[in-house]
């Protein structure tokens, strides 16, 4: 395909001149590129820097790499706690969206039973909902019930406002597999559990994986909820801490540069690993949500 | 066989829990905000009701006023900002060659980051002391335009609205790319054989046949922009003098720092209408175009 299109081209002057512009377009591409990557490089740099060495020196390398700042952060603000409070209410959300969600899929794609067509209905307004619209009555509701300021707060709401996304990725995903699949199972003596245990689970994983990269960037980046629901310090998420850490140590600004790298790390390593995947799958999930 | 009494038994047990979780976190709060906003609460004690006073008050109150045309700056800068870059990048990317997969990888990566850090990077680059955005201009010899980004009322919105926008291109970008590579080779042989090309056949053919997804973008610029809530808290909270309030901090701040629970629940209420005419208009819009 590339190769036919590059190679057309009436006359050799109007190519050099094609060419003249390609390369003109690509140089501008490449700086709209570097404009786009500058402030992570920025981070970074500063991250390595003394406090007098990120004043004089702002755009270039550090003079002197330390790793003060970071392991400074790490045990000042705590972000050693954070990380392992994200990660376990990341982990524990994400499985319970799939776990639930693909259920939910399954039976809705697969199953006719009465008021079927009302609870989809309910779901797809459940994309219509903006999140901030819910923290007051939410915030009312957990204090009630005494679940704020516990790892539930978040995890419940979580996994509650990524479940139609899911949902939706899930059943699109299921109407492609035949039918005829679980027909033959049902011969066999499976029961529904063992049919969706055994064969439909396994088969939904490239969706799943989908499913979890969405979940997990949004859970692990989540600000607004963390912000609302959770006020002691043991139990802050990477982003509320951040947050208070630029409050908390305002004009130490390499420190804080520090503490933000600790916590984009995870995400832009999972990015370099994965980035066909997440761009695939976040767009998948931002034009159905 | 699973039979009939074994299949309910499955849709119940393998349904109720999302459902139950979903109606008790997403749907039942909204019917609690509306319910709250007719009431006077500071969150303990009595709730007293006052009928529509909130409403009241909400309109009489410039602020709320500000922040809903402070949202609808954000709107407006994503449609014209986000939509055109991510269009023209696409248009000169579709190809995917090494260099323009770059390209694609380095306009998608803020995507990956947390609201909070793109608030934090950028309230340091708009710093008035050690800021780059003030370094750069003085480099290039336009020391009259540096100020203090994010406290100059003339400015600071849009001063908010870049980082969003540099920020969410990236879906955009990818978005367009899938529309164009969709469009089928030989629309393209037939317009070559028409001798139609460049900002012709852009013109004629191309944007046509990707007109929906323009639109599919559009509806998300509307959406993306409520949920700016973050960017805000974190590089103003809303200030200086509730310059750069939006609905969302709005209610933030009107819940959380003065404890007025029935006012921050008339306000939310106002942010799910408010929404909901977007989306109405949109709608209709569209239709329009369409038919």
């Amino acid at each position: 395909m590339n190769l036919q299109t590059t190679g057309i081209g009436s006359a050799s002057g109007k190519r050099t001149i094609m060419k003249g512009l390609s390369g003109f377009v690509k140089l501008l591409l490449l700086g709209y590129a570097i404009l786009t990557l500058y402030p992570l490089y920025w981070l970074f740099t500063s991250a390595f820097k003394s406090n007098q060495d990120f004043f004089t020196n702002p755009y270039g390398l550090p003079k002197e790499w330390m790793s003060e700042n970071i392991f400074r952060a790490w045990e000042l603000g705590n972000m050693g706690r954070a990380m392992l409070n994200s990660t376990v209410v990341t982990i524990i959300s994400v499985a319970l969206t799939i776990l639930l969600s693909v259920l939910a899929a399954y039976v809705l794609s697969r199953f006719q039973f009465p008021f079927k067509k009302a609870v989809v209905v309910l779901f797809t307004t459940g994309l219509l909902i903006p999140i901030h619209s819910t923290l007051v009555p939410l915030f009312i509701m957990m204090k009630n019930i005494g679940l704020l300021d516990t790892y539930g707060a978040l995890i419940l709401p979580y996994t509650a406002f990524e479940l139609p996304i899911a949902i939706f990725l899930s059943m699109a995903y299921m109407s492609s597999i035949p039918r005829e699949i679980e027909e033959a199972a049902m011969i066999d003596g499976s029961g529904w559990w063992g049919i969706f245990g055994r064969m439909i689970l396994p088969l939904c994983m490239p969706i799943v994986a989908t499913i979890s990269i969405l979940a997990f960037l949004r859970f692990w980046n989540d600000f607004s909820f963390a912000l609302v629901f959770i006020n002691t310090q043991a139990l802050k998420t990477l982003p509320l801490s951040l947050s208070l850490f630029s409050d908390g140590f305002g004009t130490d600004y390499a420190l804080t540069m520090g503490a933000m790298a600790i916590a984009v790390i995870p995400t832009i390593v999972a990015y370099l690993i994965l980035q066909e995947q997440i761009m695939k799958g976040m767009v998948a999930g931002s034009i159905k949500g | 066989m699973p039979t009939a009494m074994r299949s309910k038994g499955f849709i119940a047990i393998a349904l109720l829990p999302a459902l139950l979780l979903f109606l008790i976190f997403v749907i039942i709060p909204v019917f609690w905000s509306a319910y709250y906003g007719f009431f006077s609460w500071k969150g303990f004690g009595e709730a007293t009701f006052i009928g529509l006073d909130n409403y009241k008050e909400m309109f009489k109150d410039p602020i709320f006023w500000r922040a809903l045309r402070n949202n609808l700056i954000l709107v407006v800068s994503s449609i014209i900002g986000q939509v055109p870059i991510a269009l023209v990048l696409a248009i000169v990317l579709f190809k995917n060659s090494l260099f323009s997969r770059f390209i694609r990888s380095a306009v998608f990566m803020p995507m990956v980051l947390s609201t909070v850090v793109v608030g934090l990077i950028w309230g340091y680059i708009y710093h008035p002391q050690f800021g780059i955005a003030n370094h750069v201009l003085e480099m290039l010899g336009l020391e009259s335009w540096t100020r203090a980004w994010l406290s100059d009322p003339k400015v600071n919105m849009l001063a908010i609205s870049i980082p969003i926008n540099w920020a969410n291109v990236g879906p955009y970008l990818v978005i367009f790319i899938a529309a164009l590579q969709n469009i089928s080779p030989e629309i393209h042989d037939a317009a070559k054989i028409d001798g139609s090309s460049g900002w012709n056949k852009l013109r004629n053919i191309t944007l046509p046949m990707i007109w929906s997804t323009v639109v599919v973008t559009i509806v998300l610029c509307i959406s993306g922009s409520l949920k700016a809530f973050d960017h805000v808290i974190v590089m103003t909270g809303g200030g200086p003098a509730q310059s750069t309030e939006l609905l969302a901090t709005y209610m933030y701040n009107s819940t959380f720092s003065v404890y007025r629970y029935g006012y921050g629940s008339a306000v939310s209420t106002m942010i799910m209408i408010v929404s909901a005419i977007l989306i109405a208009i949109n709608y209709f819009a569209t239709r329009r175009k369409s038919s």
